[in-house]
């Protein structure tokens, strides 16, 4: 009788557990980054370098931190652009983000911010601190929000047309100044039998990608920036279907898989570049080394870069380049705060920096004076400089926007590329979707 | 069917078995002695774990469809049935629930008819040997995962590299090469035909063995009348794994309605939300879009199908208890 | 056994054989791709999909391994080893006490175990995140061993005690007579005797345990925890570019399954049989 009686209240005290686990969030201390960090315990880090060769960039740094402290362990968690998003989330839902993680700016880093899952590192990196001078200072304030900083940037970033220098040459092709130029130049190059721009949109956010560059061109800059916010957003101005339009002719014009790009991994695309079978691939700073990586066809042909060309009569910015900085938050909740603001400093030590910005990595990093030419790739070294000289950067579209938004667009992209829906109806779908934001 | 159905059994005889259980009980009267409480110490374990981690979550389930959820805060708020109500009003959810409508059609078609007749025309061979054969490789793609199946499928419909534009092409037949996951309208179909040549085999290792326990003297008196091996399909073993059939047809269809796996490794329910089936669109909407109330919404939808499907197969096993 | 030796006979069993054999080869020409892709080079693969690899490079199979897939592959081991064990003890042990001991309620535990069979896992998807992470279990090997054991015992349940129920009472009144308790009447009596079945739901719960995709996602990190369904995919975003080596991958993944199912193939078509005979 005892016994089952013991059994009966485990069971109660079990559903008690789960029941009270719901909804209670407990109220959280502003974490002491500036505290002289205990150098022991677990360093749980989020990170957005899984795969080859990015992935022993933190690997390497979290040994050589751990012999300076020796009881100090990692958990690595090492995601890829393609997966992060969905891992962030789950590990957000679930209250179990790391103590350091990777953010996007825009209304990504938001939403931590928001939710006070972010650390504010104010007193620590703010402009005019040691830290924080180490930085150039747009990078910073990135990630700045109500006046405070929320994240350490790691690295810059910006997408190109990425081409292979021996095809142009030997077609006689100039890299193109003009939207038409470039498709024209396309035919050229497929009539010499390349494909003239690899392109796979197997994940949706490559043509997203296209698509905010012509937006930033086609859509003056004041409204472009009004439709990011739901707010404030009406997604009307006629650029959007002109930038719609501009990308379906370069899908059709350009791309060898034209309506089957949906089908195509952008790594199978990046793969064609690298093997000398596509004239183009646009692609971010971040993929430059890894497409021209030593002993690719392409390496020996040699990589440029050119910003994609602005069409004519564009009534954004023409001197706009999409791109921004991408940085690690320190989890508020975090109980090693103060380690964790201590790791990050490391990892952007001036010598630590260079690491990055050279190849393997090509990671263009945010600390100032990282990208050299002794050191960094010459295409990732252009990139950078275009990025720092651009009149305006204006932030991915899957980052910038709230999740409904990006969504619509996502698959509108995708409807587009198919041809199963016309402009005006991928409009129409976004603008219902940002309404329901509100 | 698929692999993972192998969860929910072969087929769900529960109120079946829950009715045979009364002789059983006649046959052991009073062999307990023990105090009838402390007898609970048998079954409590099972019960704790099913009553915590599977109803108690069910529970929840419906509590958490009524809320509007923030993940990043974790704060909730009551808003009653409006989740419901985006939810009907949400074309994707209808187009998620009409792919899983023709999943199970073609499924019901392929794996519970087609995997009929296979299973007759593989039991109907004169050799042992090649019976257990054929039974052992068409089971092949089921032992292997969904995950291997849909990462390899990936590669197969693949348009440049992948193996059956290359096939069409050298049949000379280039017309029909296209973007299989790519286009809106083959998406959902090229991953229904991948778990078909997942699943099949499955099914028809189950009706090859339903199929090995009809008496032999029945074939034998058909031959006797001159009946030929079609005919004797229809009027001897088709009659006899009737039930079975319903049964089977029920099982497929409930698992068409929690298909997840295929679609997320093959296209994450793309291009434009075309592959998207329920399990996939609750998946987005909680973890990508960031709603977790109108997921649990999308949860009670899939819970009031599969539930209705179960009380349809109670109904049909209530029936049978005719056969061999 | 039919003895027609018409011609439509012989046509109509050609046609049989024809047609069964090029079903054999739909089943296994993709399978076989898969496996010479495996040591395939990149540029190899994506020049002529038929074409034969030129050399065998096991090295794919060793970057795999070394990529992840041997981490993934022990924690699929453990993983399955562990929740396969504790489910068919439970399972094994409520089905001994439904069959063989009067238990107040019996009809009422026994439709709540059996009711399990017609639950959609995703259903509890949501809630069940929220309860692991308030039990700080989420993200560890006991959230995937809880809720692999859980969704599994009704299954195992109904077909253990389907089992049992065909085994004669005289065995446990000769226990009884012998002074066996009931415990020991289960551990040294009974259980050995339900050998048969306990082997066929072994092999099924292995089969499912392996395979299973939906908690193993969004149950673990994606740190060094993960099993071979989910890592997989994660090979797949993080080595894009390097294709043969996922197929290597995917080849190591599938292999211990097809090799377990063909071993065992007896027990398992068995355990089929008496889940649907009874």
């Amino acid at each position: 009788m005892l016994k089952v009686r013991q059994i009966g209240l485990a069971a109660v005290a079990a559903m008690a557990v789960t029941l009270t686990g719901c909804g209670s969030s407990a109220p959280q201390e502003t974490a002491d980054l500036a505290a002289e960090p205990e150098y022991s315990g677990t360093l749980s880090i989020l990170t957005k370098f899984g795969g080859e060769p990015l992935e022993s960039y933190f690997s390497d740094l979290a040994s050589e931190y751990m012999q300076m402290h020796p009881d100090v362990q990692f958990e690595l968690i090492q995601e890829t652009d393609q997966s992060i998003k969905d891992k962030t989330k789950t590990l957000t839902a679930s209250q179990a983000l790391p103590d350091i993680y990777f953010t996007w700016a825009g209304d990504w880093a938001a939403n931590f911010v928001d939710a006070g899952l972010a650390a504010d590192l104010t007193p620590v990196i703010e402009p005019g601190t040691e830290w924080g001078d180490t930085f150039g200072e747009a990078s910073l304030s990135a990630f700045q929000y109500d006046g405070k900083y929320y994240a350490v940037p790691l690295y810059n970033n910006g997408k190109f047309m990425g081409y292979n220098e021996k095809i142009f040459t030997e077609l006689g092709i100039e890299p193109p100044t003009g939207f038409d130029e470039l498709i024209s130049a396309c035919g050229t190059i497929r009539d010499a039998g390349y494909e003239p721009i690899a392109f796979g949109n197997k994940d949706g956010w490559p043509a997203l990608h296209y698509l905010q560059q012509l937006f930033a061109y086609n859509v003056p800059q004041d409204t472009l920036q009004a439709d990011f916010d739901p707010e404030t957003a009406t997604w009307e101005d006629e650029g959007y279907i002109r930038s719609l339009e501009q990308f379906s002719t370069l899908v059709t014009e350009c791309t060898g898989s034209g309506a089957d790009s949906n089908g195509v991994l952008y790594t199978t695309a990046q793969q064609a570049l690298a093997e000398g079978r596509a004239a183009m691939y646009y692609q971010e700073i971040l993929e430059f080394d890894t497409s021209a990586a030593e002993g690719t066809p392409l390496s020996k042909d040699g990589f440029g870069i050119f910003p994609l060309p602005v069409p004519a009569g564009a009534k954004g910015d023409p001197g706009a380049i999409e791109g921004s900085p991408e940085g690690y938050i320190i989890n508020a909740r975090s109980e090693r705060a103060a380690l964790a603001a201590d790791f990050m400093e490391f990892v952007t030590e001036s010598a630590n920096a260079s690491t990055l910005s050279a190849p393997p990595y090509g990671q263009p990093s945010a600390v100032v004076g990282a990208v050299t030419a002794d050191s960094s790739s010459p295409s990732v070294v252009k990139g950078i400089e275009m990025v720092n000289d651009a009149s305006s950067t204006v932030i991915w579209l899957d980052s910038v926007t709230v999740p409904d938004v990006a969504d619509a667009w996502l698959a509108g992209g995708e409807a587009l590329i198919s041809g199963d829906s016309t402009p005006e109806e991928i409009l129409s779908s976004v603008q219902a979707a940002s309404e329901a934001s509100k | 069917m698929t692999t993972n159905e192998l969860t929910r059994g072969p087929v769900l005889p529960a109120p079946a078995s829950g009715y045979r259980s009364r002789p059983a009980k006649k046959r052991r009267p009073g062999t307990s002695r023990i105090s009838s409480l402390r007898a609970l110490v048998w079954v409590l374990p099972a019960v704790l774990m099913l009553a915590v981690f599977v109803y108690l979550p069910l529970a929840q389930n419906f509590g958490f469809s009524v809320l509007e959820w923030d993940i990043y805060t974790g704060s909730q708020s009551f808003i009653g049935a409006e989740n419901y109500r985006k939810m009907f009003a949400d074309p994707v959810f209808w187009h998620a629930l009409a792919n899983n409508a023709w999943y199970s059609v073609i499924s019901i078609l392929f794996q519970v008819c087609g995997a009929l007749v296979l299973a007759a025309l593989v039991e109907g061979l004169r050799h042992d040997r090649w019976k257990q054969i054929f039974r052992v490789l068409y089971f092949i793609p089921s032992a292997i995962s969904l995950t291997v199946a849909g990462l390899l499928f990936y590669f197969i419909y693949e348009p440049e590299l992948g193996l059956l534009n290359a096939g069409l092409e050298r049949l000379g037949l280039g017309d029909l090469t296209q973007s299989w996951l790519g286009q809106e309208n083959t998406a959902i179909f090229a991953i229904i035909a991948m778990s078909q040549w997942q699943g099949f085999g499955y099914c028809t290792l189950l009706f090859a063995v339903a199929l090995q326990r009809i008496p032999s003297e029945l074939y034998e008196a058909a031959s006797i009348d001159g009946v030929g091996p079609v005919r004797r399909f229809f009027s001897v073993s088709l009659p006899l794994v009737r039930e079975m059939t319903g049964l089977m047809m029920i099982v497929t269809v409930s698992g068409a309605f929690q298909v997840f796996n295929e679609v997320m490794v093959m296209t994450t329910g793309g291009p434009n939300n075309s592959s998207q089936v329920l399990g996939t669109w609750l998946y987005r909407s909680g973890f990508v879009r960031n709603d977790f109330g109108y997921a649990a919404a999308i949860a009670t939808a899939i819970f009031f199908i599969t539930l209705s499907l179960a009380l349809l197969q109670l109904w049909i096993s209530r029936k049978r208890r005719v056969e061999w | 056994m039919v003895k027609r030796s018409t011609a439509l006979g012989v046509i109509g069993s050609t046609f049989v054989w024809a047609f069964l054999l090029a079903l054999a080869v739909v089943v296994i020409y993709p399978l076989l791709w898969m496996t010479l892709n495996g040591f395939k080079t990149n540029a190899e693969l994506f020049g002529n999909p038929f074409a034969l690899p030129v050399e065998l490079r096991w090295e794919n199979y060793a970057n795999a391994w070394n990529r992840g897939v041997g981490n993934y592959l022990m924690v699929s081991v453990l993983v399955t080893v562990t929740s396969t064990i504790a489910t068919v003890f439970i399972g094994a042990w409520a089905a001994y006490g439904l069959t063989r001991i009067k238990i107040p309620f019996s009809r009422t535990f026994l439709i709540v175990i059996l009711a399990g069979l017609m639950l959609a896992p995703t259903v509890a998807l949501i809630p069940l995140v929220r309860m692991f992470q308030a039990l700080g279990l989420y993200n560890t090997f006991w959230a995937l061993l809880i809720l692999y054991t859980a969704f599994r015992i009704p299954f195992t349940v109904f077909l253990i005690r389907a089992y049992m129920m065909d085994l004669p009472v005289q065995i446990d009144e000769a226990a009884a007579v012998d002074g066996a308790s009931r415990a020991r009447a289960f551990w040294q009596i009974i259980l050995p005797m339900c050998k048969p079945i306990i082997v066929s739901t072994v092999i099924l719960n292995i089969l499912f345990t392996w395979n299973e995709y939906l908690f193993a996602m969004v149950f673990t990190s994606g740190g060094d925890f993960q099993t071979l369904p989910v890592g997989l995919t994660n090979l797949m975003a993080k080595h894009g570019t390097d294709y043969p080596v996922v197929f290597a991958g995917m080849v190591m993944a599938a292999l211990p399954m097809v090799v377990l199912f063909i071993a065992g193939q007896r027990y398992f078509i068995r355990g089929l049989a008496d889940g649907i005979g009874k």
